[in-house]
């Protein structure tokens, strides 16, 4: 397993933090670590076992343990299939590509948890053909639907961090690109096409190379008249003054090292050179553009201030720390897991956080809070009821239908029944975004306040939720109460906290109406929507 | 046993009886909007038909030509304008109605063009452009500054949750409400303990948040002002706008039966209590197979309710204010194809308007005879959204800023219509 070469942190972070940054904030303390990095890796809150044990464990380099053990997890590569899932389908054009959540989901675990090199999983999907429904990696062609120039796009706002297709119609405004070089980039993905007929299912599309002639297939296949271009063998650079006029023949050549392949070359030669060409170890973008990511998303404040918009026009934050951690990352083959460890491991990681637009945030002297993306949500709430997602749906009636034993008597399962893809429509954000535009929203709110299913998996009179059994179980209303927030916000309360929950518990009147509400409170708290 | 479902009307009463705990303010956010009592201002109303309606067996009826197939055209209020049969009470208030039989666009995928007509672009991944209500609720809100509505500003009634229309880059609190049922409550606006214990949850909500809010005071207030807005809008009296039974019966007959009709009763009732921007959706329009006969089936669930709704504004001197919009992503082709269907037609195609400052008992532009290419005064799809932001005074050419600093104006260009004001 490779590993990023261990970079001198100190050094480069005081270089990196100006005479008069804000003295940075403390590390953070134990339970609060634990919580961020399990959500952070794993997408789910550590439950509490976990935490007292970790918090017991005297040994000096626990973190780095917990880090270890968490990125061996097959939960990180779900996690982050999601996180990769969300960053391609989010931008789609067509609605018709949500039907790829799944495959794609499934490819990108899949390849995450065997194999995490960010080279070879870029490669295949750049160069990717065949069914959707087997082959998840064509998921950035079906998202755009086979649109030359927006495939174009894509490829160098996810792969490069470049928002290369703002020269599409003029030289970019700020930076270096020419208008021609956006079309000789698109130049690339012309023969890329979706094979499909009016009315057909997304799932019996097809991703295919076109290579041959359009003129020669003439008479097996009208032209559609919906995209004339499609089976054009060569992207055209329009003309602006006189649209309707044929464009200009752009030869497939790279913006960023100028190589070029001639025209006339075949689709999977094309995108094979691009992908080459993008994911080559000496091309500092392709490292740069995940780092920067991982950063923003890990920290809490990218190099740049877009995840997706760099380029060398641009001033980074901290250059050189940018620039230590690419050149780690490209060495190390574009090991994702060795980046992760990476910057777990670093100071600016592990401080505390401070509010998003807290001055005292530069120069990464502090951690972020993050609002939970709607998959780690979802999971963070399942498991602080209880509920496991596969027994969501399952309960007496569904039980009985199948024949199963009936439920003990006077004892009632609990069903869960807001499912993910419900969930993540409510919660779910485009992680591309700049964090200080992803708000809550009143839909969101307004389910976690009054949802009934969620709301009866509160109950505390029955016997086979978490509250009830904890009510059963647990004499003393200090340990609920501190059970009910390890299970909610992974830590224990404050004194203070305790004190307004035993209150509020006696001036109720019922111990179990009490107790629910104090849950009901938790799972509806900013920290609860939040990590820190 | 205490676990009773709590009626919106229950919440009401509690609050207005006093029970609430008002020591943490709750109980003042509450009552201090119980009677929400707002002036009006412009909205607007689009009554969405999902799929592409056939021009021909609607609004611009073809006659005497092999194209329009069977369907009889009829004549309406307005001497000179005929509508298609299917539409007879729409045809009773034609002298309101404006209709442009000129649309034209290129864009003959449904998820494209149904984008392009709900936010005035093509598609590009690059920037998610707003789709018209939250331009118009964003934009009116600056127009009302200080007259805030309870309610959300953008409410979709009947949609199936596409992400092809939402607020895009003005930010999720412009994203349309969606309700899939208008004969419903909205998910989740019902308390599921009584009112007096949801108060006192909230108030030890923010109680407890009292350590987060040292350390993380940014994150902690925004929170807690969403909190009190969702409150607010579960408990104040505009939540009353949804519930169709407090219609007198009359006007319940008057819009007639079945989903979209209580969409378009709704879709007044909310514009009344200050939302600025309503959709109602229509399904099915999708007609490759037996046009005539699903046409004519899905005219008789719109036509009296889009009738309606156009009198009822007009009656309740609302219509002046409020552009009522008809129109789905394209039309449909002139040639009828072998199923009796017609398939996806963008190249000319018709909407139609009403209210909002526009004159009705007009017809804008025409086709040729065989209703294939716009004959007169084409109306490009830009053309259109600016002649939706001429109704509601909003300056066309504001821009927004996409991701990576690119300025985005309202309309892509374009000219309103300047004939129908």
């Amino acid at each position: 397993m490779a590993t990023i070469r261990v970079i001198p942190w100190a050094f480069l972070l005081l270089t990196a933090v100006a005479a008069a940054a804000p003295a940075p904030a403390d590390r953070c303390d134990d339970e609060t670590f634990l919580r961020r990095v399990s959500l952070d890796l794993v997408g789910r809150q550590p439950q509490p076992a976990e935490i007292e044990a970790f918090l017991a464990d005297r040994s000096p380099d626990k973190r780095a343990a917990t880090i270890e053990r968490l990125l061996a997890d097959p939960d990180w590569a779900r996690t982050w299939a999601r996180y990769f899932r969300d960053v391609i389908l989010y931008r789609r054009t067509d609605d018709r590509a949500a039907y790829m959540s799944q495959p794609l989901e499934t490819f990108l675990a899949d390849r995450l948890e065997k194999d995490a090199r960010w080279n070879t999983i870029a490669r295949d999907l750049i160069t990717a053909t065949g069914s959707p429904a087997e082959h998840g990696e064509t998921a950035i062609i079906m998202a755009q639907m086979g649109e030359t120039s927006d495939i174009a796009a894509e490829v160098s706002r996810i792969f490069l961090g470049i928002q290369i297709q703002c020269a599409q119609c003029h030289d970019h405004f700020t930076d270096r690109w020419k208008r021609h070089q956006f079309h000789e980039f698109a130049a690339f993905f012309p023969r890329v096409a979706i094979r499909r007929e009016p009315g057909m299912a997304a799932e019996r599309f097809e991703v295919v190379s076109y290579d041959v002639d359009p003129r020669a297939r003439r008479g097996r296949k009208k032209p559609n008249p919906q995209n004339p271009r499609r089976g054009d063998l060569e992207h055209e650079m329009p003309d602006l003054q006189d649209p309707s006029r044929p464009g200009t023949v752009m030869q497939p050549t790279f913006f960023l090292t100028g190589q070029s392949l001639p025209v006339g070359t075949g689709d999977l030669d094309r995108r094979g050179a691009i992908a080459d060409w993008i994911t080559a170890a000496d091309n500092p973008w392709f490292s740069k553009a995940m780092v920067n990511r991982l950063w923003a998303e890990l920290v809490g404040a990218g190099f740049y201030r877009g995840v997706d918009d760099m380029g060398p026009d641009r001033t980074p934050q901290s250059p050189e720390l940018l620039e230590e951690l690419a050149a780690g990352f490209a060495a190390s083959g574009h090991d994702l897991r060795g980046l992760f460890r990476t910057v777990l491991a670093t100071d600016a990681y592990q401080r505390a956080s401070r509010s998003r637009s807290s001055p005292d945030r530069e120069g990464f002297a502090s951690n972020c809070p993050q609002r939970l993306r709607a998959d780690q949500l979802f999971t963070q709430v399942l498991a602080a009821v209880g509920v496991a997602e596969s027994q969501i749906g399952k309960g007496p009636a569904a039980q009985a239908r199948r024949g199963n034993n009936p439920p003990a008597k006077g004892g009632r399962k609990v069903q869960l029944t807001v499912p993910r893809t419900m969930f993540t429509q409510v919660f779910g954000y485009d992680p591309s975004l700049p964090r200080e535009e992803v708000v809550g929203s009143i839909p969101q709110a307004l389910l976690l306040m009054n949802s009934q299913p969620l709301s009866s998996a509160l109950d505390g009179d029955r016997q086979f939720t978490a509250l009830g059994r904890l009510l059963r179980e647990e004499a003393d209303d200090r340990g609920v109460t501190q059970q009910l927030y390890l299970r909610t916000l992974a830590r224990h309360p404050t004194p203070e906290e305790v004190a307004t929950c035993l209150d509020h518990v006696r001036s109720t009147g019922d111990r179990a109406e009490g107790f629910e509400d104090i849950f009901w409170a938790l799972i509806n708290s900013a920290e609860f929507v939040h990590r820190n | 046993m205490r676990k009773h479902p709590v009626t919106r009307r229950d919440v009401l009463r509690a609050m207005s009886s006093g029970v609430a705990l008002g020591s943490l303010g709750w109980g003042a956010v509450a009552a201090a909007h119980a009677a929400d009592l707002r002036k009006r201002g412009k909205a607007c109303i689009l009554l969405w038909m999902q799929g592409g309606p056939s021009q021909f067996e609607t609004f611009s009826p073809l006659v005497g030509h092999k194209n329009g197939g069977d369907t009889k055209a009829i004549a309406t209020s307005v001497a000179g304008i005929q509508f298609a049969e299917h539409w007879p009470e729409a045809a009773k208030v034609a002298d309101r109605l404006a209709v442009i039989r000129s649309m034209t666009s290129k864009e003959g995928s449904h998820p494209r063009a149904s984008y392009l007509m709900h936010t005035g672009y093509l598609p590009n991944p690059t920037a998610r452009h707003p789709t018209l209500g939250s331009i118009v609720a964003s934009q009116l809100a600056a127009q009302r500054a200080g007259d805030t509505c309870d309610l959300p500003p953008v409410v979709r009634i009947g949609g199936r949750g596409r992400s092809d229309s939402g607020a895009g880059l003005l930010g999720m609190q412009w994203d349309p409400f969606e309700l899939r049922d208008p004969t419903q409550n909205p998910a989740n606006t019902t308390p599921q303990v009584e009112p007096p214990r949801h108060l006192r949850r909230l108030a030890l909500l923010e109680r407890l948040e009292g350590g987060f809010a040292e350390r993380l005071p940014e994150e902690a207030a925004d929170h807690k002002s969403l909190y009190r807005r969702a409150t607010r809008m579960i408990m104040s009296d505009a939540m009353r706008a949804f519930d169709l039974e407090e219609e007198p019966e009359a006007v319940r007959q008057e819009y007639g039966a079945g989903g979209f009709a209580s969409g378009c009763l709704l879709a007044r009732r909310l514009v009344e209590s200050g939302v600025s921007f309503v959709e109602v959706v229509s399904n099915g329009w999708d007609t490759h197979q037996d046009n005539f006969a699903k046409v004519a089936e899905l005219a008789g669930e719109v036509d009296r309710p889009y009738a309606a709704l156009v009198r009822d504004l007009d009656r309740r001197g609302m219509l002046d204010d409020t552009l009522v919009i008809w129109m789905g992503e394209f039309g449909r082709t002139p040639q009828v194809n072998p199923n009796a269907g017609r398939d996806h037609f963008p190249r000319s195609f018709n909407a139609v308007v009403a209210g909002g400052g526009v004159r009705g008992g007009q017809v804008i532009g025409k086709t040729d005879a065989a209703g294939v290419e716009v004959a007169d005064r084409p109306v490009t799809v830009p053309d259109l959204f600016a002649t939706f932001c001429r109704s509601m005074a909003i300056d066309p050419t504001v821009e927004n800023m996409a991701p990576a600093g690119r300025p985005i104006k309202l309309v892509d260009g374009g000219t309103a219509v300047d004939e129908l004001f």
